[in-house]
């Protein structure tokens, strides 16, 4: 502190200057009417000189002299008394002199203690700010780890959904293959045996027979034809396949989606069992710009569904065809009395390859191919389904503007 | 730490604590009790109605065997709280320090907050409270709503510092606290001071020259 503390030892210099001093000190000499000098506590003068055969008073403050009152002519009374006096005046100044200093280490105390305060602030505005950046830091960074342990489970759920493909699709086409390879070998060795006949051509009309060729032929042909069907079966499927994957593109054409559900039911129609109606009611619509190839599969495939359905619940019931337009989108229906779905079914229904039928009844396309064959349309798909009393799928097209 | 030249050694002690709890009582009684050669006027600056506005100041001291002035220049604070900074700047260097509670069971609270303030205070300042020379006094304790001094000790019992029991204003208590804070700063600045090594004042010696003695 540039200030001298209050509570120094203060010396007679810091009371009185020398200016003050001196007139001090010919007010005093005059009061005595002969000489007189003040001196400091290690005898220097501080106003007048001090004869050395002067008597000397003391001036004490707290314990001990800081200086003394000198003179050669006063006597000792008069002496002690100008003494007193001048004591008396010290102690004044003294009081003011601490009063002051006291005041000016609490004003600047006050101040530093103001700018310690400002300070703190300072800092905890910046450690405020630093946290709430720190808090930006990690929420970004959670969301980012969230995000990334979503996409890992999507990427897990997709991998689980492809796993189901290939599962499914091992069985479906193990089954043909499987026959189709033994078939292969059994006529392998039906073409031995008809190859045997050629080195007994003269005796033909008793080989024949011996090698059993009748049934050799007859076999053969029934093997072909599995064999075929086997591939068929196969071809099926990796159509559907294309067809999910949108490998072989359709043609736009401007067509009423009415025809196009009509067609797709006639066919589900055939392979209806007793006790399934299909029920149309259908407003006119207008033509709208579209995939009639892929619209027909779809409306196959969720009006195959509502069958199924209806087949699962063990009871007669009634497939529901409407369309109607609806504001700016052409709106059709598809409804059932069967099953109805749990909501976990619900819950997966749009995904790929998610089915609840045993292998060999599908390969869980269905629902999946259809958003997709709505979305490329631009229009969407809403399911509703309760458990037992059956489900309804919504379609919308929009309608050009 | 003291101020220690060739011929004087000067200690600083503050008496501290919350207004109206005896502190310039205290001087006052000392000033009283000390022999008259030994202390000098006391000085107090600017008292109104009683409460103390910036500091007292009561000077007292002995010389050594040795020639040492040995001096001690006891300080009061203002107790309001409002003079927060000029409480603080009395404070600034003291060697040791008496804390002055009022022992009236309704004030408990604020000797507490004073005591936690003195803490506080001495952080500021650049004191080590935990090596303070220190005295509690509990004073008034001769009025009826005092704490009683057994309740009181016990409630303390694990505070390291010596409690002195006070009626400042009949005198009682008031050299008995001086005394135990001599004794503390004794065992604080022995060493430092070289008191015993150069001046041949053992504690007792210290205490007892101090107080007027031999």
């Amino acid at each position: 502190m540039s200030e001298p503390a209050f509570d120094r030892e203060w010396r007679l210099v810091d009371l009185l200057d020398t200016a003050a001093c001196e007139k001090v000190a010919a007010a005093l000499a005059q009061l005595l009417g002969g000489d007189l000098a003040i001196i400091d506590a290690l005898g220097d003068p501080v106003c007048g000189s001090l004869h050395p055969a002067a008597r000397r008073e003391p001036l004490v403050l707290e314990l001990e002299p800081i200086g003394y009152l000198g003179s050669a002519t006063a006597g000792a009374d008069a002496l002690r008394a100008a003494r007193d006096l001048l004591l008396a005046l010290l102690r004044c100044q003294l009081r003011c002199t601490m009063a002051v200093a006291l005041h000016q280490a609490a004003a600047a105390g006050d101040f530093v203690s103001l700018a310690r305060e400002q300070t703190r602030l300072a800092e905890a505005e910046a450690r405020c700010a630093w946290l709430s950046e720190e808090l930006d830091d990690r929420v970004r960074k959670q969301v980012h780890e969230l995000g990334e342990r979503q996409q890992a489970l999507y990427l897990a759920d997709k991998l689980s959904s492809v796993g189901q493909l290939a599962a499914g699709m091992a069985h479906e086409i193990n089954n043909p293959l499987a026959f189709v390879r033994s078939n292969f070998s059994t006529f392998e060795r039906y073409l031995g045996q008809i190859a045997q006949l050629k080195t007994q051509l003269a005796n033909a009309e008793v080989a024949w027979p011996a090698l059993d060729l009748d049934f050799v032929l007859e076999d053969s042909r029934d093997l072909l034809h599995d064999s075929a069907q086997g591939l068929e079966r196969i071809a099926r499927i990796i159509g559907e396949l294309k067809e999910f994957s949108n490998v072989d593109r359709a043609v736009e054409e401007f067509s009423d989606l009415n025809e196009c559900l009509h067609q797709a039911a006639v066919i589900v129609e055939k392979q209806l069992p007793f006790g399934v109606a299909i029920r149309f009611r259908l407003l006119p619509l207008p033509g709208i710009i579209c995939l009639p190839g892929h619209l027909k599969q779809l409306f196959f495939n969720v009006i195959g569904n509502a069958a199924q359905a209806i087949r699962d619940a063990g009871r007669p019931g009634e497939i529901t065809l409407s369309s109607e337009v609806d504001g700016k989108n052409i709106v059709i229906r598809i409804q059932d009395d069967g099953v109805g779905m749990t909501a976990e079914q619900i819950e997966h229904a749009f995904e790929p390859f998610y089915t609840q039928r045993p292998v060999g009844s599908g390969i869980g396309l269905g629902l999946a191919t259809a958003r997709s064959v709505v979305l490329a349309h631009g229009g969407r798909i809403a399911l509703d389904s309760r458990l037992g009393a059956g489900t309804t799928v919504t379609l919308f097209f929009p309608l050009p503007q | 730490m003291p101020e220690i030249d060739a011929r004087r050694l000067t200690f600083k002690i503050v008496y501290y604590g919350p207004e109206q709890g005896g502190k310039t009582s205290n001087l006052l009684r000392l000033r009283e009790l000390l022999p008259p050669e030994r202390a000098g006027e006391m000085m107090a600056l600017d008292t109104r109605g009683g409460s103390t506005l910036l500091f007292d100041l009561l000077p007292f001291g002995f010389r050594s065997e040795s020639g040492l002035l040995v001096k001690f220049r006891l300080f009061s604070v203002p107790g309001k709280t409002a003079y927060d900074a000029t409480r603080k700047a009395v404070l600034a260097r003291a060697d040791g320090v008496v804390f002055v509670a009022d022992a009236d069971r309704s004030l408990e609270a604020i000797n507490r907050e004073s005591f936690r303030r003195l803490a506080d205070d001495c952080a500021e300042v650049g004191l080590a409270f935990k090596y303070l020379p220190l005295v509690v006094q509990f004073n008034k304790c001769d009025l009826p709503n005092a704490v009683p001094e057994a309740e009181t000790r016990a409630r303390w019992s694990a505070a390291p510092w010596p409690l002195v029991f006070a009626a400042a204003n009949g005198g009682r208590g008031v050299t008995q606290t001086l005394e135990a804070l001599l004794r503390s700063l004794h065992r604080r600045f022995d060493g430092e001071c070289a008191l015993r090594a150069r001046h041949a004042l053992d504690e007792d010696t210290f205490v007892v020259r101090a107080m007027g003695g031999g």
